[in-house]
């Protein structure tokens, strides 16, 4: 028997179908030649997957570097093929139950049966290979925390398949969570990512989740009487001391309610200095960079101290991030708040003073003041509202309000009593962003509104809508032509605008989006975050995982089965029982454990 | 487990940092001494084991590995099961079995628990449970020094004997080290002619910190006016940036006198250098306080929320200068002892303590009083030119709040 025919003997012992169609598959994958230590190594498409000195050492080194943060309980899953000797390591060397490999293509799999035997340790191993769906379905329905750990060398030849995996699972775990996580919201002191965090913190409610809302907003008005001082250093280093105290300020609040992440929005008051402060108390903290990274920089002095960034940008954004240190990026686009974005029905007088053919809302970027004018001296009514329009000569006969900061309840109103609404994103050049990529928060709340919209032509756009739902424009001079012929179809605008509401509704609310960020902290994090999500720390399941320690069980029966129960909330009922009952030792432990946690999570 | 299946020896527990370890060597002894114990085990953190098992009159050391529970404490709700049982079987490694009697010496809540684990009968903190409010009359008076800034009266280590149920024995307990290795550069620390001067650049807490400017003063100084004298600089690893700084501004012609140890040995070794030397500096900090306990004489500068009466060097012939407020400042309680923090330290007595050190007298300094330590039936005293001050009010405290467990030997 050969090493190809010995392997496969012991796969179709446990597993037939993946016998046979290991059998079936060609192989030719992977370049196999003897490595120095004497041991077959492979390279595939020119990159070497092992080493071509030791494979089995190096696959020990790997496997000895991931196997401190896999928890007793996880499914490990292994990224990564090759000549599999990885995984050979990684079983050696964890007592979990359960590895599963993912094997993209069955060839690769087929090369390294036909290279080394592996029939000593491969049933030992689960083996998942199907189509990604398939794969993912199957890992979901494991019902416990996954731990995804990737053999970049190998992993690399399928990295699409991998993420449209974990992308898959995230689905999975995201319909079926039902645990509470505490989420404590950091918000800006003012800026358009503030009516962003309020909207996080609805959206965080509405899952059922926990949230401490960290407010920074009340201290405008302090930052702004600095913004008046005449010497700018002045200026410059009391509004850095504000922020430094706010920082603190949020370290107080945290501490007084220590929560299982921190969710930051774009300019909250979070130095470096104290985002690792938070992570050396081993405190989560996430945030959702809703801002265009190439205009506002300073992501790169905070980048290595979050611990998840979510971006609305992708592959340049992720890359600058990473390359400052970042350690998790993900993008995020931005969404609306049905609860707010929405239809409203306008009275004839709000009709009037608020309605136009066309409208656009938005501060004066200089591209916009370049394409607008394009609008005016039609057969329509064009209106334009918003601030910082001064000294525009052309535009100004058009401003509505004299220029005044519209509100977001009457900003809807605009968008529900105009046909034809004008969504320019915001660039400091002339023309339309050439780079112009992430797609703003006003294309969703247009749309959430129900309101027609002509956008301008983002590369991240088809992502989030179809042609059929949101209108673009290419060039500053298509843009009249387009509002003309789109005046002229009554039945078609409302179709368009129809399709974009459902759109959102099904798949772009701010409940989405935090659902897909806490699942994405779920599955880098299986064993806090993502084990809470799963209802993991609800007292039933404590119950049922505490069962051949009776002892516990009397005191988690104290709680409601589907309460969420914290190390915390098992010491104070056994603070209440008084000072004359005789603690067990059970008791004792939990509170000297208590007693430690509490100390390790001391901010102050 | 039986009650007659208990460890026939008693437990001390003493989970703090390295000074409160050796401040409590004078309870341990004085219970040794009053024929309460021979021997005894000591439960104290794992970092320190080595010190604690330097004490004579303790057996065993069972050290309590922080780290580890606060790891548990993370961990218990994902595995709630395999927690306990990983704790169960550390306790059971680490043989931490029940007691007759546990003496413990610390006010937290952690060290409550352990004692109440571990103790059949537990004195000290926690004698009425873990759970319970109320403290013994000793733990109850620390509390008062600690939190409330009370007039301090009795000595902290004299406190710990209290908590135990027994007077202080009258003598300062030393280490009793094992031979050991030291870095070779440092082998010769201690040989040849001229004072060894330890100086201990650190402080746990930053308030305590003597500027490194300052100790290059100091140090200037010495070496200016004592020709053969030696100076060794101690401290952790996070102090090593501490000792350069001092080093920077040393004339070259210094540097040959200077031995820097800073990061560079374990706390034993540590130890084992200050037995070395003849004097040991500092603000009050552990490595003072284990430099007395290893033959060396201390010259403390108090400062901050230093007292010299609650946490100066014990035993005979040591030295402290505390800081004084400004005249014309009446201030109380905390506030007096904020006002006593470096940044409002004009002058360091730098001339006086090096005269001290050379020619054995001195009096105060501008903004400094001078103390001197001495030992008598209540424990450690502090005399002032000459005079003990607070010799009526530590007998009242001693009468106020003892309760001696074994009245044979005790004073009433």
């Amino acid at each position: 028997m050969n090493t190809f025919e010995a392997n496969l003997a012991t796969v179709a012992a446990h597993d037939g179908s993946l016998a046979a169609a290991i059998k079936q598959a060609q192989g030719g994958v992977l370049t196999i030649v003897p490595a120095r230590s004497g041991v077959p190594t492979a390279s595939a498409a020119g990159r070497s997957i092992h080493s071509a000195y030791d494979p089995r050492r190096e696959a020990e080194t790997w496997a000895n570097a991931q196997a401190p943060a896999c928890r007793a309980g996880e499914v490990l899953v292994v990224l990564g093929v090759g000549l599999l000797y990885h995984v050979e390591a990684l079983r050696a060397c964890v007592a979990h139950d359960t590895i599963v490999a993912i094997v993209p293509d069955l060839n690769e799999l087929h090369d390294a049966c036909t290279a080394r035997r592996m029939d000593s340790w491969i049933a030992g191993v689960e083996w998942l290979w199907d189509q990604t769906a398939a794969m993912a379905e199957a890992l979901a329905a494991k019902g416990r925390p996954l731990r995804f750990l990737t053999y970049a060398p190998a992993a690399v030849l399928h990295a699409s398949v991998h993420a449209a995996l974990e992308r898959l699972i995230r689905h999975h775990i995201a319909a079926r969570a039902g645990g509470q996580i505490h989420v404590a919201v950091v918000g800006p002191i003012y800026g358009g990512s503030l009516p962003i965090a309020r909207y996080t913190v609805s959206a965080l409610e509405q899952l059922g989740h926990r949230v401490s809302w960290i407010d920074h907003s009340p201290h405008l008005a302090s930052y702004e009487l600095m913004a008046g001082l005449n010497e700018p250093r002045h200026r410059a280093m009391l509004q850095s001391r504000l922020a430094d105290l706010l920082g603190q300020l949020t370290i107080a609040r945290i501490a007084e309610d220590p929560p299982d992440v921190i969710l930051a929005l774009a300019q909250a008051p979070m130095s470096l200095p104290l985002l690792e402060h938070l992570r050396r108390k081993q405190f989560l903290t996430a945030m959702w960079f809703v801002e265009n990274y190439r205009h506002l920089t300073y992501w790169q002095q905070v980048a290595a101290g979050y611990d998840h960034w979510f971006v609305i940008q992708q592959q340049s954004c992720e890359d600058a991030l990473r390359y400052a240190g970042a350690r998790h990026v993900s993008y995020l686009p931005m969404a609306a708040d049905p609860a707010v974005h929405r239809p409203v029905a306008l009275t004839p007088d709000e009709q009037a003073l608020l309605g136009a053919d066309v409208s656009f809302v938005g501060a004066g970027y200089a591209n916009r003041r370049d394409v607008l004018p394009h609008l005016i001296t039609h057969e329509w009514s064009f209106k334009l509202w918003g601030n910082e329009w001064d000294g525009d000569s052309v535009l100004s006969a058009v401003l509505q309000r004299q220029g005044a900061r519209i509100d977001t309840e009457t900003c809807v109103k605009v968008f529900n009593a105009t046909k034809v609404n004008i969504n320019l994103h915001s660039w400091t050049g002339e023309g339309l962003d050439p780079d112009g990529d992430f797609v703003n928060p006003r294309t969703f709340e247009l749309a959430a509104c129900g309101a027609f919209q002509v956008v301008d032509r983002r590369t991240l756009l088809p992502e989030v809508f179809t042609k059929e739902q949101i209108v673009t424009c290419e060039r500053p001079d298509d843009l009249a032509p387009r509002v003309g012929r789109w005046l002229r179809d009554d039945l078609g605008r409302q179709q368009a605008a129809d399709a974009a509401r459902q759109r959102v509704l099904a798949e772009h609310t701010y409940v989405h989006r935090m659902r897909q960020l806490l699942t994405q902290i779920g599955v880098s994090r299986p064993d806090r975050v993502g084990a809470i999500l799963q209802g993991e720390r609800q007292a039933a399941a404590l119950i049922e995982r505490s069962k051949p320690v009776p002892e516990l069980i009397p005191i988690l029966s104290e709680f409601p089965a589907r309460a969420r129960v914290e190390l915390k909330d098992v010491a104070a009922r056994i603070r209440t029982r008084g000072t004359s009952v005789t603690l067990s030792r059970e008791d004792l432990l939990l509170l000297m454990l208590d007693e430690y946690r509490m100390e390790h999570r001391d901010l102050l | 487990m039986r009650v007659d299946d208990a460890m026939p020896r008693p437990l001390i527990i003493q989970l703090a940092r390295v000074g409160d370890l050796v401040q409590s060597m004078p309870a341990m002894t004085a219970l040794s001494a009053h024929g309460r114990a021979t021997s005894m085990d000591l439960l104290c953190p794992a970092a320190l084991a080595s010190i604690g098992s330097c004490i004579p009159v303790v057996e065993r050391v069972l050290p309590w590995e922080v780290e580890r529970w606060r790891l548990w404490g993370d961990r218990w709700e994902s595995a709630p099961k395999d927690t306990l049982r990983d704790i169960e079987t550390y306790l059971q490694k680490a043989a931490l079995k029940p007691y007759g009697v546990a003496y413990n010496l610390n006010q937290h809540n952690a060290s409550m628990l352990a004692a109440s684990l571990f103790g059949r009968r537990v004195v000290g903190p926690g004698d009425s449970g873990p759970l319970a409010t109320a403290l013994p009359p000793w733990a109850d008076y620390l509390r008062g020094v600690v939190r409330d800034r009370a007039r301090n009266r009795v000595h902290l280590a004299d406190v710990f004997c209290g908590l135990c149920g027994v007077m202080p024995s009258g003598t300062a307990p030393r280490l009793s080290l094992p031979p050991m290795d030291v870095p070779d550069d440092l082998a010769s620390v201690g040989e040849g002619e001229g004072l060894w001067i330890a100086v201990v650049v650190g402080a746990g807490d930053v308030v305590r910190r003597v500027p490194p400017a300052v100790w290059c003063e100091w140090i200037k100084a010495f070496l200016a006016a004592s020709s053969s004298g030696h100076i060794v600089l101690v401290g952790s690893r996070g102090e090593r940036e501490l000792g350069r700084a001092i080093q920077d501004d040393l004339s070259p012609l210094c540097l040959g006198r200077v031995w820097d140890t800073t990061g560079r040995t374990t706390l034993i070794q540590t130890a084992a250098i200050l037995s070395r030397c003849h004097w040991v500096l500092g603000s009050d900090t552990g490595p003072l306080h284990m430099g007395t306990a290893v033959g060396a004489r201390a010259m403390g500068f108090y400062f901050a929320r230093a007292r010299v009466h609650e946490t100066g060097p014990y035993g005979e012939g040591h030295w402290v200068w505390q800081a004084q407020l400004p005249a014309g400042q009446d201030v109380q309680g905390e506030s007096r002892m904020e006002s006593m923090g470096v940044e409002h330290i004009n002058r360091w007595p730098i001339a006086e303590s090096v005269r001290l050190i050379l020619e054995g007298r001195c009096g105060d300094a501008p903004g400094w009083t001078l103390w001197e330590s001495a030992l008598d039936r209540w424990g450690a005293c502090y005399l002032h030119n000459g005079v003990a001050s607070m010799d009526a009010a530590r007998e009242e405290v001693w009468r106020r709040l003892h309760r001696p467990r074994h009245e044979a030997h005790e004073y009433v």
